[in-house]
């Protein structure tokens, strides 16, 4: 297409895209949700209320969805599906290290 | 907005694909979701009105409660008192129980007579609305996986495509968005004037419909996402665990209800108290679930707002009404239940969401005959294969499903008259409807089935006012009337729609017999069927 920027040739791969949105994306997406609940506010390493505890977790599920799907939408914006295994994989494992070292230390 | 062409392509590609896929599903979805936005109005227009016993004086109702608890005791496990003009004072399942759909539940009604003695009954349950629910969340699809129906979790999927059809729909919007959003060209065809069509209501409905794609999801697949939670919560708990009281409390202490109602208001000051659920009452963990409503709040559950309470402690569990220790975390996923029952409007929302619900329905079923058009083959007289596959299952599909309902609708004063189970008419005469609409749809032809069941569709609507006038005219059939401000607002409804399908038929016709040859609508002029013959032989 456009030469100037060297545009890599773009790959539709449905199958391959579609499973790494579908995995990935929720991977990514329950990593984020888990960050979320174990650093940001109202943290699981805080003592709350049972009330408060059960407003939070819910919210945690309902967090899951929108993320994974707005993943999944925009995983067909990659050139081909490696790279979105690529992207999406390393971005799920550095949040993932991230998740199991706030959990640690709190 | 310049988006690269190849990315566009994929998108057109991917909302192509995802809406065929789950654009039937979805309209079942939609239209059912409409109907039941007045789910409480269903059922008061479909119970003959001596099934419910006459309202209490409010200082009346702890004496009929105890006097209920004295003489069935079983009710002790959970019962309903509502506080609502035409409903009974007091209720409970003798058999089945509120939580589950069964249909032949039977529910006792207790009252006091004049002089205060205590009057009661049992009646089984119109399900009518539930049915429609039913049909709404799962689109018919019998079976059980876990303890969910079957077609909950096929609406979950559908629910993931529907979303991945919102974003990439807006994606190949984006670049004319400016220029044709207000467009609607009636000149140009009809594949651009149902184009047009179908992307104003797409894009003005946006949000309706991602907060219908989200929710849906959530409902469907909340266990999984909470098993993976637990994973991620290692040793910490999801929730806590209700510690059950060390005694076991006794009926016979149980505070006046005017004491349990005095703190709910001091809860939740603005709001009317509709139903008071009793259940466990001797047990180590009784429950008072209470069901409130403000005209002034944004209501979260389908009909009301609810909080917990154990009703000999005054200890409240949890509210959706933010007044306890939720943060703010209760505020944002109580929103989101709201946003999907639609009840946070007053009447006002409730047609709102009708409204749009009836929209996404015509957004799918447009979104169906849009991908017929494009594939329209402009030289031949006959379509292709899949064209017509698929004209035919939209048309089977949609019309069986909104037949099978009307029917329902309008037989449900008349099988009163007999000694059936209603409940198992109305599962009966909607798979026959749908089934038969089907069939018809692949045998007959689809045109010629739209057209009849188009055509039967608007005189089952127009018969339920009509049998509120025929019930008027010969009281003796022991037929009730339209009784009720919302009861005939609904017949009326039912007038104008039933009117609205009538003229669909005539347009369907016109289409049918008299409109372009290479349609998949196209069955040829009864005059001179020798150019279908031809096409046939061919």
């Amino acid at each position: 297409m456009n030469s100037v920027f060297k545009q890599k040739k773009f790959k539709s791969q449905w199958l391959g895209k579609t499973i790494t949105g579908l995995v990935l994306g929720l991977g990514l997406s329950f990593a984020l949700v888990g960050l979320f609940a174990w650093i940001g506010a109202d943290s699981l390493s805080q003592s709350l209320s049972n009330e408060r505890l059960l407003w939070r977790t819910q919210f945690s599920m309902w967090l899951i969805t929108p993320i994974w799907l707005l993943i999944f939408s925009f995983v067909y914006m990659f050139n081909s599906a490696k790279q979105a295994v690529l992207w999406l994989g390393s971005a799920t494992l550095v949040v993932f290290i991230m998740l199991i070292v706030a959990r640690g230390i709190s | 907005m310049k988006i690269r062409s190849d990315i566009l392509r994929a998108y057109q590609y991917i909302h192509t694909w995802t809406g065929i896929t789950a654009g039937l599903l979805l309209f079942i979805g939609f239209f059912a979701g409409a109907i039941t936005m007045f789910a409480p109005h269903i059922d008061k227009w479909a119970t003959p009105p001596t099934v419910h016993l006459p309202q209490v004086q409010s200082e009346q109702y702890d004496a009929l409660i105890r006097a209920v608890f004295a003489k069935y005791p079983e009710s002790q496990n959970d019962v309903k008192i509502s506080f609502e003009q035409g409903h009974s004072p007091v209720t409970w399942y003798q058999q089945g129980n509120p939580r589950e759909l069964r249909l032949d539940d039977q529910l006792w009604h207790a009252s006091f007579n004049s002089t205060e003695e205590l009057i009661s009954h049992t009646r089984g349950i119109n399900e009518l609305s539930s049915l429609v629910d039913y049909l709404h969340r799962s689109a018919g699809l019998v079976g059980e996986v876990g303890h969910d129906h079957f077609g909950v979790y096929v609406l979950g999927v559908a629910a993931i495509l529907y979303f991945l059809a919102l974003v990439s729909g807006l994606i190949l919007l984006l670049p004319s968005l400016t220029k044709s959003f207000f467009a609607l060209r009636t000149n140009k065809g009809a594949s651009r004037f149902w184009l047009d069509t179908h992307n104003l209501i797409g894009i003005t409905s946006l949000p309706f419909h991602i907060v219908i794609a989200v929710t849906v999801i959530v409902f469907a697949f909340h266990d999984f996402f909470y098993a993976g939670l637990v994973k991620i919560y290692g040793d910490k708990p999801l929730f806590a665990r209700q510690m059950p009281a060390t005694v076991e409390f006794k009926v016979d202490n149980l505070p006046s209800l005017n004491e349990i109602m005095a703190r709910a208001k001091v809860y939740a000051p603005d709001h009317q108290i509709t139903e008071i659920n009793l259940s466990r009452l001797n047990s180590k963990m009784p429950s008072a679930s209470i069901q409130l409503v403000s005209d002034q709040h944004m209501l979260r559950g389908p009909k009301s707002d609810f909080l917990f309470m154990n009703p000999y402690t005054f200890e409240v569990t949890t509210s959706s009404i933010t007044n306890g220790d939720q943060g703010i975390w209760g505020d944002i996923v109580t929103t989101m239940f709201g946003l999907h029952f639609g009840s946070y409007g007053g009447e006002l929302g409730r047609w709102a969401y009708f409204i749009m619900g009836i929209l996404g329905a015509v957004l799918f079923y447009t979104g169906n005959l849009l991908w017929i058009e494009k594939r329209r083959q402009q030289t031949l007289p006959v379509q292709s294969k899949s064209s017509r596959f698929m004209g035919k299952l939209t048309v089977g599909v949609a019309m069986g499903s909104i037949l099978g309902v009307a029917t329902s609708f309008a037989l449900t004063k008349w099988i009163v008259l007999t000694s059936l189970n209603i409940n198992q008419i109305y599962m009966w005469v909607y798979y026959s409807c749908f089934i038969l609409t089907l069939l018809a749809s692949f045998l007959f032809g689809m045109s010629q089935t739209a057209v009849v069941s188009q055509r039967l569709i608007a005189v089952l609507c127009l018969s339920l006012p009509a049998t509120s006038l025929f019930a008027l005219c010969l009281p003796s059939l022991s037929i009730w009337p339209a009784n009720e401000f919302s009861s005939v607002v609904l017949e009326l409804c039912a007038g104008v729609i039933g009117i609205i399908f009538w003229h669909m038929a005539n347009k369907t016709k016109q289409r049918a017999y008299y409109g372009d040859q290479n349609s998949v609508w196209y069955v040829g002029d009864k005059n001179s069927t020798s150019s279908i013959k031809l096409s046939l032989s061919a």
